[in-house]
């Protein structure tokens, strides 16, 4: 009988009446509950997929995962067309109306100054990749390098063993240091226009499924009047960077996931 | 302003744009009011593969850009 009990699931909250997205097969119909000046944007999902138990077994479901997380991102996309939302992450689900509406009165003034200060905002994300092998390969063309490499040529065997190893030890510094220059400059050029930048964790290869490796994780919260030069911004970083074997991915706009602040995200360091 | 929705009209999006996001990001609240979540974090770490990679990778680097940074997850 548990298992069979609804839950709401709650995609995220506006500060107005929103516009909820149609013609899907959503488990039910998102809609809204209005509370203190609040609007949650939720669905009734079953027990027999969401309550605690079933949700651990769906959550080993990659295929479950995916089709959920894309639903979830569905819904608040087009809730964010018309109204500014504070997205919440996947799976917050409540018991009942009751303690949902409890949990708006709990947070109400944090979720009306979070809503008032994302106003007229978007998050955009910037990735950045780097074939290392050819950034290797260019950096490889430096003088001290070139000059190493024609001692190798003339040298003993132990010598050779010893430039080779002098050689690898140069051109490794001089990539951490030409990553960290590209990475850094192209980050404070793309804050420079922002409202609020971050830096998130570098996703590994396994996940990217790219042969690049990626050497920046930024997102940024944009005015809506200054998407354009922060648009042109990458377009130009991008053309620049082009014969380095730097590429940038740049998407947007996203509910603003990572400029929430919340009170338990914000023990951030830096 | 529907015209660029990142899902709605980028079917090229990767889907890891949206698992980093919806699975570790947005606004976690905690309490008898919501039912435990606590899963969904080890769902996104074992997605992520990733703790050797990406130490070794800031490691190589010599450390993570100077900027505001999430806390550690």
């Amino acid at each position: 009988m548990e298992q069979g009990k609804e839950l709401l699931y709650l995609y995220c909250v506006t500060g107005k009446a929103p516009d909820l997205p149609k013609g899907r097969d959503w488990f039910d119909k998102p809609f809204f509950i209005q509370h203190q000046g609040l609007y949650a944007v939720v669905s009734r999902v079953p027990g027999s997929e969401f309550n605690e138990e079933n949700l651990k077994k769906n959550l080993g479901d990659l295929e479950w995962v995916k089709l959920h997380v894309i639903m979830h991102e569905q819904v608040i996309e087009a809730v964010m067309d018309h109204a500014c939302v504070v997205p919440f992450k996947f799976a917050t689900l409540f018991n009942s109306e009751d303690t949902l509406k409890a949990m708006l009165t709990e947070h109400a003034p944090m979720l009306k100054e979070t809503l008032q200060r994302l106003q007229g905002q978007e998050e955009w994300g910037v990735k950045i990749y780097c074939d290392m092998a050819r950034l290797r390969t260019w950096l490889a063309q430096d003088e001290e390098i070139l000059k190493i490499d024609g001692g190798i040529g003339s040298a003993s065997p132990g010598k050779a063993f010893i430039l080779k190893k002098k050689k690898e030890a140069l051109l490794n510094l001089a990539t951490t240091a030409k990553l960290n220059e590209y990475g850094q400059a192209s980050f404070n050029q793309l804050r420079d226009l922002c409202s609020q930048a971050r830096i998130n964790k570098l996703l590994p290869k396994e996940v990217t499924e790219k042969k690049e490796d990626m050497i920046l994780n930024a997102a940024f919260l944009i005015s809506k009047n200054a998407i354009k030069p922060f648009l042109e911004t990458v377009d130009r970083l991008k053309a620049r960077h082009e014969n380095d074997g730097l590429a940038f991915d740049c998407t947007g706009p996203w509910p603003p996931y990572n400029f929430c602040n919340w009170p338990e995200r914000t023990a951030a360091h830096g | 302003m529907a015209s660029h929705n990142v899902i709605a009209e980028s079917k090229d999006v990767a889907l890891v744009e949206v698992l980093d996001r919806v699975l570790d990001k947005g606004v976690v609240i905690s309490g008898d009011l919501v039912i435990s979540v606590a899963e969904v974090d080890l769902v996104y770490v074992g997605l992520k593969a990733l703790i050797s990679s990406v130490e070794t990778m800031e490691r190589l680097r010599g450390g993570p850009f100077v900027g505001p940074m999430q806390e550690p997850t």
